[in-house]
């Protein structure tokens, strides 16, 4: 039918349908390719991690999503709209001044009043030469111990907000840990130093803005206390009857002790992973 | 919790509960045994030639033909809820998309896995798209089907990319998301090629002068099974839908979308097949009163052979056309489970008969003089193929929902309430 081909002639017939059938093809083709060039500019300018990291918080349970007012006490109810972006959210004025009404015994964890702490389980430590150390909390240093591998980013890397900031192997579990803010690493630790990063932030720290999407306070005992419930009920017997809890400390290094859990499970819940 | 239960449970999504792995491997494995059997007959029919079927050169279609025929119409819930979500903006209809998406994809693709049997000479596929026969009917068939599945194929990839394990790699995360974006564009694309490849399919059979049976005229170059076939695809596409996720919600025990989007989609189905059953009957009417005496026959000739009687014209329009559209209209039976979901498999019948009907009927009927009424059973490797068909869907689907989130999560309530 096509030139080349014997007895080839055109008709009008030939003219229409090849022109709406290419027009289908091209139309297919030029989608795919824009959605791969726009995929390419959104690395380019940053805002991929963005972007993964929005579509990553749609899909997290709302016992995950939870504002930070609602753990302070301030609000009855509410689920972040921001991704955990206060730096961005139009009503954190309007709830900051309310009174926190959030319990604040002790939890039989270290959690220092001089850090802010990431939902995903790491916190940040602002250091008087504008740089800031990064590391574990103790709930997350509880359950795995020590790791049986630590894979750090280099110095000199760039590092964005709610990226994976380092990876971690215990038991044959990958854990991929979520950075609690963005910046350059300029140095490495690991488990035997109580810290794995420290970064010069891209903004500057001791603007108050810089650090207001990190937990501290009373939305710490908010949220902790709800992790804590939270691992109760994992870590229990899957067919148990219902039971008072009765206090007590987390134990060390649960991962080993309890290793029949559902770690998979636990773990997504602790660093945020959908 | 032992650790053979949790084999798989990193590609589950996280809060989707699931069935134990090994379970999941039992309900797999007869489909599977059952896959195995129609590739091993199609590798006979493709290997040892098309004898291996009963079809000849007078019975030319057969069970494959009505097979694609029927799941084309089936999987029309693909482009029309795509066409109702993002063309006429219908959102209560969101929480179906995926799983329209999935099913249009196993219909589209199963048809043309058979449809590469049929023609029986793969390595020759292309001939269609370099010696195109622009008068054929087929041709914008093939043409048309070759590129919705392409269209399936990209919407199909977003769902894909959004597993728990193939979302860690942050390029396809951010590609889903951009694809994601342009899907409006894929579903004008698809209810377009939808709209030409169902009504061509119809139209194949109308323009058998031949076949006095299926002969119609109608408007322009398109006769009027053009028109019906698209009526009825979509009018039962939302149907099958609807049985799809009731068939699932029954396996799974778990409510997977809201009441009120069967509800509404039974409503959709509803209009439409009364549209359909009217335009039918009308068009039923015309053929036998002129469109078939102008060719030389009488209207009840064609009812004399049995099993084709006149309670197979009264079945398609009546029983599984009338019945189920209006059960699907009226307020109260509508509101009843039971009435809904039975309804849309009355429709669903419906459509399958039409196209059976269309198929084997119009080739069994005599047109000429010296011809016999003609019967056909088709070959173990036919109902092997045919059976290979619907163990892919199930197996695919099976996947798709058990790894991918088909359904949307319950999210929880996004109201705040400032304390006082």
């Amino acid at each position: 039918m096509f030139p080349g081909v014997d007895g080839f002639h055109w008709t009008a017939g030939h003219i229409i349908f090849l022109c709406l059938f290419f027009a289908v093809v091209l139309t297919i083709a030029l989608t795919v390719i824009s959605a791969m060039r726009r995929t390419i500019g959104d690395f380019r300018s940053h805002r991929a991690i963005d972007l993964c990291w929005h579509a990553d918080f749609a899909d997290l349970p709302a016992t995950d999503r939870r504002c930070r007012h609602e753990l302070a006490g301030r609000v009855i109810s509410r689920i972040c709209p921001n991704a955990f972006d206060c730096r961005n959210c139009d009503k954190y004025s309007e709830f900051a001044v309310l009174p926190a009404k959030g319990m604040t015994h002790d939890l039989g964890l270290n959690y220092s009043s001089d850090r802010f702490y990431h939902r995903a389980h790491t916190w940040v430590k602002p250091e008087e030469d504008g740089t800031v150390t990064i590391g574990l909390d103790e709930f997350a240093d509880h359950l795995i111990g020590r790791p049986d591998s630590v894979k750090l980013p280099g110095i000199g890397s760039e590092i964005d907000l709610n990226q994976s900031a380092w990876q971690m192997k215990k038991n044959g579990k990958e854990i991929s840990v979520r950075a609690p803010i963005e910046g350059t690493v300029i140095a490495v630790g690991g488990p035997k130093e109580n810290w794995y990063l420290k970064l010069r932030p891209r903004m500057d720290v001791r603007d108050p803005k810089t650090l207001r999407h990190l937990l501290r306070g009373p939305e710490v005992y908010g949220w902790l206390s709800r992790e804590l419930e939270r691992l109760q009920l994992q870590l229990g017997a899957p067919d148990a009857a219902p039971t008072l809890a009765d206090g007590g400390m987390l134990m060390p290094n649960l991962m080993d002790t309890v290793p029949r859990a559902d770690w998979n499970t636990v773990l997504a819940d602790t660093f945020l992973e959908v | 919790m032992s650790s053979t239960v949790l084999t798989d449970s990193r590609w589950i999504a996280r809060g989707a509960e699931r069935t134990s792995f090994s379970r999941f491997l039992a309900w797999l494995a007869p489909w599977s045994a059952m896959l195995t059997l129609g590739v091993y007959a199609a590798f006979l029919c493709l290997y040892r030639g098309l004898n291996q079927t009963n079809m000849d050169n007078r019975f030319a279609f057969g069970l494959w033909i009505f097979l694609d025929l029927g799941i084309i119409a089936l999987g029309a819930g693909a482009f029309f809820t795509g066409f109702l979500v993002y063309i006429l903006k219908r959102a209560e209809l969101r929480p179906i998309l995926n799983t329209a998406v999935v099913v249009g994809f196993i219909c589209y693709s199963g048809a043309v896995a058979i449809l590469m049997i049929d023609v029986g000479q793969p390595l020759r596929a292309w001939f269609t798209f370099w010696h195109p026969n622009t008068h054929s009917m087929l041709t914008e068939v093939t043409f048309c089907i070759s590129c919705y599945l392409l269209v399936l194929c990209l919407e199909y990839i977003p769902i894909l990319l959004r597993n728990r394990q193939l979302r860690r790699l942050p390029s396809f995360l951010v590609f889903e998301h951009q694809l994601h974006n342009l899907v409006p564009v894929l579903a004008g694309i698809g209810t377009f090629l939808s709209f030409f490849h169902q009504g061509s399919l119809g139209g194949l059979y109308g323009v058998l002068r031949g076949r006095p049976f299926a002969f119609r005229h109608g408007f322009f170059i398109w006769p009027s099974t053009f028109f019906l076939f698209i009526l009825s695809a979509i009018a039962t596409g939302p149907s099958f839908l609807m049985l799809v996720t009731a068939t699932v919600e029954k396996v799974t025990g778990k409510q997977l979308v809201p009441q009120d989007v069967f509800r509404r989609l039974g409503f959709i189905s509803g209009i439409l097949l009364g549209i359909y059953v009217a335009a039918k009957s009308i068009d039923t009417l015309i053929w036998l009163n002129f469109t078939s005496p102008a060719e030389g026959f009488a209207p009840w000739t064609y009812y004399i052979h049995k099993p084709f009687g006149t309670p197979v014209l009264f079945a398609e329009i009546v029983l599984f056309g009338l019945i189920p559209a209006f059960l699907l209209l009226y307020r109260k039976t509508a509101a009843h489970r039971g009435w809904l979901f039975s309804a849309a498999a009355l429709a669903c019948i419906g459509v399958l008969m039409n196209r059976f009907v269309l198929t084997v009927q119009t080739l069994a009927l005599p047109t000429l003089p010296f011809d016999d009424f003609l019967t056909y059973t088709p070959s173990w490797q036919e109902v092997a193929s045919f059976g290979g068909v619907i163990a892919y869907g199930v197996i695919v689907y099976s996947l798709s929902y058990r790894y991918l989130s088909l359904f949307p999560q319950p999210k929880g309530e996004d109201a705040h309430v400032p304390r006082s």
